[in-house]
C-alpha cells in the first residue's frame, strides 16, 4: 500500500527538548523516510515514563540536546524500509526500547532478553548507522531517545524494536505495555517468578512498583508490602493489590529493612527495588528472606552508581541478586501475551492511567509526574 | 547394640589443641564429657584438614579463640547418645557436618533452603543448646569447640542436628571428604548452580573446593571447564578433575582475567564460581559470566569486613545473577547420603582428592602441607589401628 508520503520526508509536529530541564517546544520537524531495516510509524499516543524525565534533566552525556523524548507509545506503520518483512503499512504496533533481533544466541534463547546483535544502550542515534532521521526546520539534527522518540507525530524505528499487536487493544492501554507496566509485571512474573502464597516487598510505588504489585497479584502472592516515602501512595497502592504499607520516613530509629524483617518474621520471599537507589537495593537485599530470598533490581540508578554488599552476607545468607531489564520479557514473544491477558480482563491496565493531554500540553505531563501527582499521563499526538 | 562401657561417663583421650594462633597444635590428653540431651558422643576414626581450619587457627582475635579443638571434616562412630536422641544409635557410622539440619523448621522443611533457622549456622565456640563446652584439658580449663564439630580429637560431642548417618561400607577416608569441602564444591555445581549439560563453567581458585566444583560440573556434563589460578602447577592436577582450559591470572598481561575469559568464551561463561574468598575476584567472576543468563556463585570465605561492589547498571542491564551458598546449598541429612551412594556407585570420584595421610601425632605436618600448597586433602587418622 503506497501512501502519498512513502519514500519522502514528512513534515509534522513534535515536542522538542532543546535544553536540559526546560519545557519542551512544540515545533514542526522533518522526519526522513525509513532506511533498510527500519519503519516509519505514525504515533497515535505516548505516555510519559520517569526515564524520559531523568534524561531530560541531564545536562551532560548521556543527556543530548536537542532531542525528541518519549518511548512508551502506540502507533500505526506508515511506511517500511528495505528488507522489512515482519510488518507492513497499516499494522498496529507497540515500539519497544529493548531490541529483539530474533537472530542472535540470546534472542533465540528463552532464558534471556538481552539482544547481543543490537545491544541496548541509551544513545542518541538509530541502531544500524549512527545517524538521526530527524531535522528541525533549520536543518539541525535532532537526537533520538532510546531508539524510539515517540513525542512526535511520526518517528522512525528499527524493526528490532517493533512489536505488532492486536488492533483491538485501545491505544491508551497498549502504550503502557511499551515500557513501565511490562517492566514491573515481567519482573514479578518472569524475573522473580513469584509463587502463589508468597510475600513480596516493593520499594518504590511509582508505576514500576505498582506494576510489580499487579504482577504479584496475578500470581496469587499472599502479601504485598509497599514501601514509599509518600504516604498518599498507601491508598493508591491498595488498588494494585498492596496489602501492607511502610513509610520509610516513619521508621524511627530502625532501618526500613528491620521493619520489614519484623513484620514478615524473617524477610520477604521476593524484594523488588523500583526506585534506582543503591542504598535501597541494599535494604531490599537485607530484608529478603535468608535461604531462598530473591532481590530484584528494577529501578534505574544514575550512571556510575555502585551497589555494595558485605562478602559475609552474600556467602552466608543464601539469597539471590538479579536485575530486571524490561522485566526479562522478550518483546516480540511476550508482549502479545500481556495484550491478551488485558483483553481477557485478567491484567488490569486502566488504573495506571490518571491523566490525558494533547501534544500541545505535553509539558503538563512532565509537571504532573515530577510533582508526583500522576501515574501515567497519556499524550495524544493528533489534535 | 549394647551400650559402650564409657556411656554416661567422661572419656579421657588424645586431642590436638590449638593453644596459640598460628602455632603448632599440641597433642594432649583431654576429658570429653558425656553427651547432653540432643547430642551424641563420637569416636572419630579420621579427619581431613580443610582451609577453614587453617583460617581460624591463624586468627589472633575473635572469631579466633584459644585454646581450641579445630577440625570439622571427619568420619566417626557413635559411642553414646544423650537423652531425646532417636535418629542414631550406638555403633552407627556417621559423617558430622558443620551445617545444622534440624529437619523441623521452615527452612529445613523447604527444598529451597539449607539454612536451618532453629540452629542458625555461625562461628561460635560452644555447643548449641547450652552454650557450653564438652572438653576440658587436664588442668580443668574448658576448650573452645570449632564449627560445632571439633574433630581433631579421638572423641567429640556433636549435636544431632549435625549428624548424618551413612552407609558403613564407605571407607572413612572417603566419607570424611563429604563432611565439608568436596560436598560444598559438588553441591554448588549440582544444586546451587544446577549446571546444564553442554555448558561452559569458569572456576576461580583450584583448591579442593574449586576442584570439587569441577568434579560436580563434570558429573553435570559441562562441555568446557575453565580453571583459573595463580599457581601454574594446578593445571596438571586440575585436568584429572575435568578442567579443560587453564588461565593463570598472573600471566594475563595488560588484560584482566575476566577479559581473557570473555574472549576465550566469546561472551562469557554460563556459570562462574568464586572459590577463593576475595571480593575483587568475585567482581571479576561477575564480569565474565555471560550476559543474558550468566550465574555467578560465591563459595569462598572472605575475611571479616570485606565488601563486594558491583555496578548498578551492570546488575540491572545484563541479566546476570549473583548467589552465595554454604555447603553447596546441600541439605546435609538428605543430600550427603546421596553423594555417598554416587561414590559407591563409582560415579562421583573421591580418591583423587586425597594426596596425603598422616597419623594423629603428625597432624602438624598436615597443616604444613596445606599452607605450603603441597596437598589437596590430607587424612589424619585418629584411630591408632590405621
Amino acid at each position: 500500500m503506497d501512501t502519498k508520503t512513502t519514500g519522502r520526508p514528512i513534515r509534522c509536529k513534535a515536542a522538542v527538548a532543546r535544553k536540559a530541564g526546560e519545557p519542551l517546544v512544540i515545533e514542526e520537524i522533518i522526519v526522513a523516510p525509513p532506511k533498510s531495516g527500519e519503519v516509519r510509524v505514525r504515533i497515535i499516543c505516548s505516555s510519559l515514563c520517569h526515564s524520559d524525565v531523568t534524561f531530560w534533566k541531564l545536562k551532560d552525556p548521556p543527556g543530548y540536546f536537542p532531542r525528541i523524548f518519549g518511548h512508551e507509545s502506540y502507533g500505526i506503520i506508515e511506511s517500511i524500509g528495505e528488507d522489512v518483512h515482519d510488518v507492513t503499512e497499516g499494522d498496529t504496533v507497540i515500539p519497544i526500547f529493548l531490541p529483539d533481533c530474533g537472530e542472535c544466541n540470546t534472542c533465540k534463547s528463552p532464558k534471556s532478553n538481552i539482544c547481543s546483535k543490537l545491544p541496548f544502550k541509551v544513545g542518541p542515534w538509530m541502531h544500524r548507522e549512527e545517524t538521526s532521521r530527524f531535522t528541525d526546520l533549520k536543518g539541525e539534527t535532532i537526537y533520538h531517545f532510546l531508539f524510539i522518540s515517540s513525542f512526535s507525530q511520526y518517528t522512525v524505528v528499527d524493526v528490532a524494536h517493533i512489536v505488532k499487536v492486536d488492533p483491538q487493544i485501545p491505544p491508551d492501554r497498549a502504550c503502557l505495555l511499551s515500557c513501565g507496566v511490562s517492566t514491573g509485571v515481567g519482573a514479578a512474573l518472569k524475573t522473580a517468578d513469584v509463587e502463589a502464597g508468597s510475600t513480596v516487598a516493593i520499594f518504590g510505588l511509582g508505576v514500576i512498583g505498582l506494576a510489580v504489585a499487579e504482577g504479584a497479584r496475578l500470581r496469587g502472592a499472599k502479601r504485598i508490602i509497599g514501601v514509599d516515602v509518600n504516604e498518599e501512595k498507601h491508598e493508591v497502592g491498595k488498588k494494585f493489590g498492596v496489602t501492607d504499607f511502610v513509610n520509610s520516613r516513619n521508621c524511627g530509629d530502625k532501618p526500613v529493612s528491620q521493619v520489614i524483617m519484623e513484620m514478615t518474621d524473617g524477610g520477604a520471599d521476593y524484594c523488588f527495588e523500583c526506585v534506582g537507589m543503591a542504598s535501597l537495593v541494599h535494604e531490599a537485599y537485607v530484608c529478603c528472606r535468608m535461604g531462598w530470598g530473591k532481590t530484584i533490581v528494577v529501578g534505574v540508578d544514575k550512571p556510575g552508581a555502585l551497589l555494595s554488599f558485605t562478602s559475609y552476607e552474600v556467602l552466608h545468607h543464601g539469597k539471590t541478586l538479579a536485575g530486571s531489564l524490561f522485566g526479562n520479557l522478550k518483546p516480540k514473544s511476550d508482549i502479545h501475551l500481556l495484550v491478551k491477558r488485558y483483553m481477557d480482563k485478567e491484567l488490569e491496565l486502566d488504573k495506571f492511567v490518571t491523566h490525558q493531554v494533547s501534544l500541545e500540553d505535553i509539558n503538563k505531563a512532565f509537571e504532573l509526574l515530577t510533582e508526583g501527582k500522576s501515574l501515567r499521563c497519556v499524550i495524544w499526538m493528533d489534535k | 547394640m549394647e551400650e559402650s562401657k564409657t556411656a554416661g561417663k567422661p572419656i579421657r583421650c588424645r586431642a590436638a589443641i590449638a593453644r596459640k594462633a598460628g602455632e603448632p597444635l599440641s597433642l594432649e590428653e583431654v576429658i570429653v564429657a558425656p553427651p547432653e540431651s540432643g547430642e551424641v558422643r563420637l569416636r572419630i576414626i579420621c579427619s581431613s584438614l580443610c582451609y577453614s581450619d587453617v583460617t581460624f587457627w591463624k586468627l589472633k582475635d575473635p572469631p579466633g579463640y584459644f585454646p581450641r579443638i579445630l577440625g570439622h571434616e571427619c568420619f566417626g562412630v557413635v559411642e553414646s547418645v544423650g537423652e531425646n536422641v532417636s535418629e542414631v544409635t550406638v555403633g552407627d557410622t556417621v559423617i558430622p557436618v558443620f551445617m545444622p539440619d534440624c529437619g523441623e523448621c521452615r527452612d529445613c522443611k523447604s527444598s529451597k533452603s539449607n539454612l536451618c533457622s532453629n540452629f542458625p549456622f555461625k562461628v561460635v565456640t560452644w555447643m548449641h543448646r547450652d552454650q557450653k563446652s564438652r572438653f576440658t584439658d587436664l588442668n580443668g580449663e574448658a576448650l573452645h569447640h570449632f564449627l560445632f564439630i571439633s574433630s581433631f580429637s579421638e572423641y567429640t560431642v556433636v549435636d544431632t542436628v549435625h549428624i548424618v548417618k551413612v552407609d558403613p561400607t564407605i571407607p572413612p577416608e572417603r566419607g570424611c571428604l563429604l563432611s565439608c569441602g568436596v560436598s560444598t564444591g559438588v553441591g554448588a555445581a549440582l544444586k546451587t548452580a544446577n549446571v546444564e549439560a553442554g555448558s561452559t563453567v569458569a572456576i576461580f581458585g583450584l583448591g579442593a573446593i574449586g576442584l570439587a566444583v569441577s568434579e560436580g560440573s563434570r558429573l553435570c556434563g559441562a562441555k568446557r571447564i575453565i580453571g583459573v589460578d595463580v599457581n601454574e602447577d594446578k593445571y596438571e592436577i586440575a585436568k584429572g578433575f575435568g578442567v579443560t582450559d587453564f588461565v593463570n591470572s598472573r600471566t594475563c598481561g595488560d588484560k584482566s582475567v575476566s577479559q581473557v575469559i570473555l574472549e576465550m568464551t566469546d561472551g562469557g561463561a554460563d556459570y562462574c564460581f568464586e572459590c577463593v574468598g576475595m571480593a575483587s575476584l568475585v567482581q571479576e567472576a561477575f564480569s565474565c559470566c555471560r550476559k543474558g543468563w550468566g550465574k555467578t556463585v560465591v563459595l569462598g570465605v572472605d575475611r571479616p569486613g570485606s565488601n563486594l561492589t558491583l555496578s548498578s547498571g551492570e546488575v540491572l542491564q545484563t541479566g546476570k545473577t549473583l548467589t552465595g551458598c554454604l555447603f553447596g546449598g546441600l541439605k546435609p541429612k538428605s543430600d550427603v547420603p546421596k553423594l555417598v551412594k554416587r561414590y559407591l556407585d563409582k560415579e562421583l570420584e573421591l580418591d583423587k582428592f586425597v594426596t596425603h595421610e598422616v597419623q594423629f601425632e603428625d597432624i602438624n605436618e598436615a597443616f604444613d602441607l596445606l599452607t605450603e600448597g603441597k596437598s589437596l586433602r590430607c587424612i589424619i587418622w585418629m584411630d591408632q589401628n590405621k
